[in-house]
């Protein structure tokens, strides 16, 4: 049987290791998959997954028993919004950076060969509406950012996301609102595209 | 039939974020309006495009690893910015400060069982969590197979399998420091108490914000060394500042070992403070040691050894140390799994570890109630080992006594030498490093000197002069320059000058002549106490002769020296005639030697003869 985050997170602060190591093998992906969308960059999203993990083993005994993986996702999303404040420069997307190579689907922009896809001119097409809806995200105020990763790609409930970003649902709403209006003037018609 | 429904309706309603009754009505008018429908189905194509991000990402075991030892590090401390507070809120907080401070001080006891996981130079060994059950292995087959001999594998796991089997040791059980003067080298031999598990075992030494030369890392097993076999040392890649021991181990449980390697920052400096008796006749003389330690690492009750001598280095510990790879990576940085590290170079450098290993291997005892500084000659170096073990914070300093004599014999002495000193006359006191002057037990490292007199009836010290001196070696004399006395004058005064004995070559024109100058010194001695004085006449050339009957000691070719002594509060005077030859004459004053010395070789052989 699985052990819960709230005993994982006892055990930690108890001083068992392993019990730490689970906490990040149980919510990494998710984190990281997070910070990715929320930075559009995978070595920063790299180092504020380490940074919100070093929070969690500074700050974990401050973990009162509510729900484990809201306050976890609130430090990440402090951390993301902090982070996005120092390092606010033009977003620069290198030709091999991947955004997922988890799933041992890597979609490299710049690596598009033939093997990869029947239609070398359809995945270019593909590469490039990508790059243009990364790019839409990215210019969302980081708090709309923050509300559509999470709502949207994290598929958490306007409660929850109220939650994590500590205001109300109404808020969570009127934010999500006005990212998806900005949204729906500068995402690509992605019709008769295969994604 | 109602309006169409704007964007934003058409958003709220696809993402659900109207109200209820809004919903309700959304989804009426969208039941019977066509347009609306189809502007519904152009906005979710539009919002499919976001799926393009959706590919799920996975953290890598190597991203997870990081994260685990990082928080296996201590915890950081935010340090806050101080508010304005009132005066007796401030007032308040000190008495508080106080307070907790006497409290700590009065119960030091506690704090003996405090994580090291805080401390901060703690952080830099970890090692293999205990695990003390055997690791599995063919137990029906036991040693019937190679490969699975002793239970333990034979081929060693290519790396850790995760850092969260690392936990921090214990405090180092004892360390030794080898401080090199001469070099900015210190030698660390630390002891330190691991646990294994049987099988292969991961150590990990982290040198972050230290000075430590990782190229220098050595590990020995000091029990069981014919069960313990340490195979390599890895510098993982992209881990910055760490380092990884393989131990291969047929035992489970805690095993000594040592750690050796080189660190720079650490270094030691020598001073004396000398008192000279109301006589001036004889001096008590301190010797102190003063050990800085900016390596970045606390050594706690380390016991410390002093090198004096020089030694040959091929690198500078701190660059080694500052490098970005232990090994660094020509080309840039090539990104490669645990590489094992070049094993002769390791080698070499485990050499000439050992060979400094014996030739600093002195035997320690502690037995005297006060610490003293005990000292033992090498080949090329001397050993001062500082008695019991001292704590050397990190950016501390620490002052330790290193030797003190009673009734060291001195001569003071005044010495006047225009070309050196220009017209002040100089103090300095006398002695040997020998056994006549109550020392000479070992040599005196380099170091700064104070000399204090006793001023007054109450015996109340006053600041003499101060000097630095070099190594002293046993049974050699040393001067101190004292600086300039204002009590002794001395005051050179030309009192004739003429020339003479001119000589002229075919065209008249001169080719030689002498310069004959008679100067007059007056010495004066205001002191109550006599003294001896030292007076240096240079003539800028080696062709010269002093009048008859003046005592003077031919110093080197060009110059002369007066010794005198004053009685107390008195006046000396001296006068000779100096007469230097030029051009020609000098080739006459050499004839004139010559033949001195024939006739005086022709003397001595008749003489023999007879």
């Amino acid at each position: 049987m699985l052990d819960s985050d709230k005993s994982l997170i006892d055990a930690h602060i108890g001083g068992d290791r392993r019990a730490f190591g689970e906490l990040v093998r149980r919510h990494g992906d998710s984190i990281l998959g997070y910070l990715v969308r929320m930075t559009g960059n995978r070595e920063q999203a790299e180092d504020l997954f380490q940074e919100t993990f070093q929070r969690v083993h500074e700050k974990g005994h401050t973990f009162r028993g509510e729900r484990f993986k809201s306050w976890l996702f609130t430090i990440a999303t402090r951390v993301a919004i902090d982070g996005l404040r120092k390092g606010r420069r033009q977003p620069v997307v290198s030709l091999n950076q991947s955004f997922g190579c988890g799933d041992g689907n890597c979609d490299e922009l710049g690596a598009v060969t033939a093997a990869d896809c029947c239609d070398p001119s359809q995945e270019a097409e593909m590469a490039e509406q990508k790059e243009q809806v990364r790019r839409a995200v990215d210019e969302l105020p980081a708090k709309q950012r923050a509300t559509l990763v999470l709502a949207y790609y994290q598929q958490l409930s306007y409660p929850e996301v109220a939650e994590i970003l500590g205001c109300s649902t109404g808020t969570v709403k009127v934010q999500m609102s006005r990212a998806l209006r900005t949204l729906a003037q500068r995402l690509p018609d992605v019709s008769g595209v295969a994604k | 039939m109602m309006r169409h429904l704007t964007e934003q309706e058409l958003i709220e309603f696809r993402f659900k974020l109207g109200a209820d009754a809004e919903m309700g009505l959304a989804s009426e008018h969208l039941a019977e309006c066509g347009h609306c429908r189809a502007e519904l189905e152009k906005l979710e194509r539009r919002f499919s495009s976001l799926d393009l991000l959706r590919g799920d990402v996975a953290v890598s075991e190597d991203l997870v690893s990081r994260v685990i030892e990082q928080a296996s590090g201590p915890r950081r401390v935010k340090v806050a910015a101080a508010r304005k507070l009132p005066a007796w809120a401030a007032a308040a907080a000190a008495v508080l400060v106080v307070g907790v401070l006497i409290m700590v001080a009065n119960h030091p006891g506690q704090r003996k069982g405090r994580e090291p996981v805080a401390k901060g130079p703690e952080k830099g060994i970890v090692a293999p969590e205990a695990e003390l059950t055997s690791a599995p292995g063919d137990k029906s087959g036991l040693g019937a197979t190679a490969v699975m001999a002793k239970g333990i594998p034979d081929k060693p796991p290519f790396a850790p399998a995760s850092a969260i089997e690392l936990v921090t040791l214990p405090r180092r059980d004892n360390v030794q420091l080898t401080i090199y003067n001469s070099a900015d080298l210190t030698l660390v031999r630390e002891k330190r108490s691991l646990t294994l598990k049987k099988g292969w075992n991961w150590l990990q030494f982290m040198w972050a914000n230290t000075l430590i030369d990782p190229t220098s890392l050595s590990l020995e097993p000091k029990e069981q060394g014919d069960k313990i076999d340490i195979q390599q040392l890895v510098f993982p890649a992209r881990l910055r500042e760490l380092g990884r021991w393989l131990i291969r181990s047929e035992v489970s449980g805690q095993v000594p070992f040592e750690i050796t390697y080189f660190t720079s920052g650490l270094s030691w400096r020598a001073f004396y403070m000398g008192t000279l008796a109301p006589d001036e006749k004889t001096m008590r003389m301190q010797g102190y040691v003063r050990v800085d330690n900016a390596s970045g690492e606390e050594y706690e009750n380390a016991q410390t050894r002093l090198i004096v001598g020089q030694v040959h280095l091929l690198d500078e510990i701190a660059e080694l140390a500052r490098r970005q790879y232990a090994y660094g990576r020509p080309g840039g940085e090539i990104l490669m799994e645990d590489a094992p590290v070049d094993e002769s170079h390791l080698m070499k450098l485990n050499g000439v570890l050992a060979s400094a290993e014996v030739e600093l291997n002195a035997a320690v005892e502690w037995a005297a109630e006060r610490k003293e500084i005990r000292k033992e000659g090498l080949s090329e170096y001397f050993l001062y080992t500082i008695e019991g073990a001292e704590t050397i914070p990190d950016q501390w300093g620490k002052r330790l006594l290193s030797f003190e004599a009673d009734d060291i014999k001195v001569d003071s002495l005044y010495k006047y030498d225009e070309e050196r000193w220009g017209d002040q006359t100089i103090r300095f006191v006398k002695f040997a490093n020998d056994k006549d002057h109550n020392l000479g037990e070992t040599p005196i490292p380099d170091g700064e000197v104070r000399i204090y007199g006793q001023a007054g009836a109450d015996g109340s010290l006053s600041y003499v002069g101060g000097t630095s001196v070099k190594y002293i070696p046993v049974n050699e004399e040393v001067e101190l320059d004292l600086g300039p006395a204002r009590l002794v004058k001395v005051e050179p005064q030309l009192m004739e000058f003429k020339t003479a004995n001119y000589r002229f070559d075919r065209q008249r024109n001169i080719s030689g002549w002498d310069e004959i100058r008679t100067w007059k010194i007056e010495i004066a001695n205001t002191r109550a106490l006599a003294v001896e004085i030292e007076i240096t006449r240079g003539f800028d050339t080696p062709y010269w002769t002093l009048s008859e009957g003046v005592d003077y000691k031919k110093h080197d070719a060009t110059h002369a020296r007066f010794e005198l002594k004053l009685a107390p509060q008195t006046k000396r005077s001296v006068e000779y005639k100096v007469t230097t030859y030029h051009g020609a004459r000098t080739q006459d004053k050499v004839q004139n030697t010559e033949d001195r010395i024939q006739n005086t070789e022709e003397a001595i052989q008749k003489a023999a003869v007879k």
